[in-house]
């Protein structure tokens, strides 16, 4: 019985590797387990950019990925998700809130001088804007459940007409080339000693710097504005004292003093620092897990898991005799096989992820079940102990490689087609099944072999209490 | 104990055909009611699910449970009265509130309303989902994509290990158990509030691979029977087949059940219901298996062994 001793060397080996790989190489948590917040941003086209290709995509994920970092949370991942989505994973983070409106605004930010006489014409059409900005923030109060067809059709006039405003107002401003990209920095900070009231500080490159001070020159004294647009909305319309005439206004950079809140101003300081977006995105989706009630719903359906394979354990055991303990040692060293070659993937474990894991143990335990069942059937029908574990082995074989194709078929559909968490649950599954056919085709088989190589275990009953054959005469062991 | 499954077939279609049936007319109602065969969830309609719980540092915060009725008071202020409230955890100390998608200013202000109310809240322990509708859509696609693909993909493979017919009736199998899991799960919408999310895809899929574990292992069993005893008639080797391969269905079902058991008595909220649309699928699964594919091979051989006026078939 060399060999299989030998086989039994090379799976002890592989348990020990397996204990040392989950050691070292600690599993990777889903968001879902440790809390965090996952983000799908959809890339929206617009009337310059009507198609998302992968340079948009590029281009999206690049500014994204600077606002993600100015968030300041560790491990972030952000990366594309077909062809025109974002994914977004910020672990451990609290107010998804802010990430939401942080990483959604597109932050085209541009400094536009005003045409001059058009002082009247800007007055005027300002008080339009705020009035019809009170009347629709008056019917979107009113609540999507209960807003009548006539508020509704209103509500569609306004905001046509503010867009129109708005359009009228851009139209009385210069086009400007000192945009959001001349930044070299941006900072808030609180407007006096109050902390109401924010303001951003920007600093342009050297490019911005002259840009700038050549356009406060321009309309220092004149009295028209320098309109500061944040997509295309005016949000501060400072002028330019007289005394910067000559000069302009040097050093390189300004304040934006419109009406901030301390939340309003360190988000536009995050999208300034980033970059504008050059297509504006959507969160169509946002999934934040607190990073207790994650660690507590994993911690009750894990114990529960165990307890439960616990008792498939002790079942195996009292059902199937000697043949069912070996089976429990070689589900040990399946388990923790499989979860080795988890952490050596880098698969990410989620909810669904431990659900796989706990079912891939059950095609484990059905492998052996299969070869057991049988190998009792042939000692029904009258033959040896050792060839009845043989043939045992070698007829389930079939069964067990169809049934466990089939369910890596399965498997291959759900992480093609699925998203998220159904492709977390697809691998752990897959990973299991392949790790099983294994298991049950090496562990068991040479655990069994070897151990009956030992005439004290080589007894019907340790297999198959109070056996019936099917034949009379031969209930003796070989 | 021997079991003439091909015998009493009738028994076992019967009882089927009533189980299908039922599921049927649950999946219409659920139609009706909520424009699916089965209640749709969040991540398939889209909407805003909120989830908080108080703080607890302070104990003498959290003596009360929180009242629905408060909370829906507030929910009322924001215009929000459509939306479904539960409260969470033993100590009623957690709620859920799922509302139509709010944009970022919507929820701010909802979520300090409820502060107002709740007193100090634990961000560690609160949740937010947030689906807007073209996700939801993608998911359901992306869900039933993966089921189409997964039939077709077990017919093929087991046309090639076995015959076309085969493959054609495990797959009536199958559908036989999604069908029965999709109408359980219908009148658990109907009648507990239960709401099918991504997961309950997951679950659909699991279903299917391992029921046609259990169909195969049978199928399995009848071929090789098929092929040693040539001359026996097709009912008894399909019989026998089933006889043979009974323990092995029921410790395998019982003990793939038994763990999923104890995450539906013990486990997080998250995967109860998970667990529990397993233990049913699981469940129909065995019987289909054992009752329904092996008694519809043995009346379809039958049938075109006796149109062919030919032996049975000896693949």
């Amino acid at each position: 019985m060399g060999k299989q001793r030998s086989m039994l060397v090379v799976i002890v080996g592989l348990a020990i590797a397996a204990i040392f790989t989950i050691v070292q190489l600690p599993t990777q948590l889903g968001l879902d387990l440790r809390g965090g917040s996952q983000l799908t941003l959809q890339v929206l086209t617009n009337e310059q950019v009507t198609q998302i290709s992968e340079r948009e995509l590029e281009a999206v994920q690049r500014v994204i990925e600077n606002r993600v970092n100015g968030l300041g949370v560790s491990e972030a991942i952000v990366q594309s998700s077909g062809q025109d989505q974002l994914l977004i994973q910020l672990p451990g983070v609290s107010d998804p809130g802010q990430a939401q409106r942080v990483l959604g605004g597109t932050a085209q930010l541009e400094f536009r001088a005003q045409k001059p006489g058009t002082e009247g014409e800007l007055r005027a059409i300002s008080d339009v804007i705020n009035q019809q900005e009170v009347q629709q923030a008056s019917i979107l109060a009113v609540g999507n459940e209960n807003i009548s067809d006539e508020q509704l059709a209103e509500l569609e006039k306004v905001t046509a007409d503010l867009q129109a405003s708005r359009e009228t107002l851009l139209d009385l401003f210069d086009g400007s080339e000192l945009t959001g990209d001349k930044l070299r920095d941006a900072l808030a900070s609180p407007l006096g000693t109050s902390g109401q009231s924010w303001q951003v500080s920007i600093y342009f490159n050297n490019e911005g710097g002259s840009l700038f001070t050549e356009m406060t020159r321009n309309i220092a004294g004149t009295g028209r504005v320098l309109g500061i647009f944040l997509d295309d909305r005016l949000i501060s319309a400072p002028t330019v004292d007289v005394q910067y005439a000559a000069t302009g206004i040097p050093g390189g950079s300004a304040t934006i003093s419109g009406n901030f809140n301390a939340d309003a101003a360190r988000d536009l300081e995050i999208q300034l620092r980033g970059g504008a977006l050059p297509v504006p995105v959507e969160v169509v989706e946002n999934r934040t897990v607190g990073a207790t009630l994650g660690r507590d719903s994993i911690q009750r359906s894990l114990y529960a898991g165990i307890a439960g394979l616990a008792l498939v354990l002790v079942f195996m055991a009292v059902y199937y005799r000697l043949p069912g303990i070996l089976a429990d040692i070689a589900l040990v060293v399946y388990a923790l096989l499989t979860w080795a070659a988890y952490n050596i993937l880098g698969v990410t474990m989620t909810l669904p992820g431990i659900a796989g894991f706990i079912l891939s143990i059950g095609m484990a335990v059905d492998a052996n079940v299969l070869i057991f069942e049988r190998t009792r059937e042939e000692l029904r029908a009258g033959k040896t102990l050792y060839r009845s574990v043989e043939s045992g082995f070698y007829r389930a074989f079939s069964s067990i490689l169809d049934s466990n194709v089939t369910t890596i078929i399965a498997c291959a559909a759900l992480f093609w087609f699925g998203a998220g968490l159904v492709k977390g649950f697809a691998l752990t599954l897959a990973v299991g099944v392949a790790v099983s056919l294994f298991t049950a085709f090496t562990c068991t088989r040479n655990l069994l072999f070897f151990i009956i190589s030992f005439p004290q275990f080589r007894k019907v009953d340790y297999f198959a209490p109070s056996l019936t054959t099917d034949l009379p005469s031969t209930s003796q062991p070989s | 104990m021997k079991l003439n499954v091909v015998k009493q077939r009738g028994t076992w279609w019967f009882v089927s055909g009533l189980l299908i049936l039922a599921s049927i007319a649950g999946m219409a109602l659920s139609w009706a009611q909520f424009n699916g065969p089965v209640r749709p969830g969040l991540d398939f309609i889209g909407g805003t699910r909120l989830q908080l719980e108080r703080s607890c540092t302070d104990v003498s915060a959290c003596t009360d449970p929180i009242d629905i009725a408060d909370i829906r008071a507030i929910l009322d202020e924001q215009e929000l009265e459509g939306s479904s409230l539960q409260l969470i955890g033993d100590s009623g100390q957690a709620v859920s509130i799922r509302t139509r998608t709010l944009t970022v200013d919507e929820q701010a202000t909802l979520r300090s309303a409820l502060e107002g109310y709740l007193g100090q809240v634990d961000p560690t322990a609160s949740k937010i989902d947030v689906v807007g509708p073209t996700i939801g859509r993608q998911l359901l696609v992306a869900g039933l994509l993966s089921l189409l693909v997964a039939f077709a993909g077990i017919t093929v493979y087991l046309s090639l290990r076995f015959k076309f017919d085969y493959a054609l009736l495990a797959l009536v199998a199958l559908l036989h158990d999604v069908i029965i899991t999709l109408g359980v799960f219908s009148i658990l919408g109907l009648t507990a509030g239960y709401e099918a999310d991504s997961l309950f895809i997951v679950a659909l899929l699991t279903i299917v691979g391992f029921s046609v574990n259990d169909t195969v292992v049978i199928y399995d069993r009848i071929r090789e029977n098929f092929k040693r005893m040539a001359e026996r008639s097709v009912n008894d080797v399909v019989s026998d087949a089933v006889n043979q391969t009974l323990g092995r269905s029921i410790n395998t079902t019982m003990t793939t059940v038994l763990p999923l058991v104890a995450i539906v008595i013990f486990g997080g909220d998250t995967l109860k219901f998970f667990a529990l649309a397993l233990i049913v699928g699981f469940l129909a699964g065995a019987y289909s298996s054992i009752f329904i594919a092996s008694t519809l091979l043995a009346w379809w051989r039958s049938m075109s062994s006796s149109d062919a006026e030919m032996s049975p078939a000896t693949e």
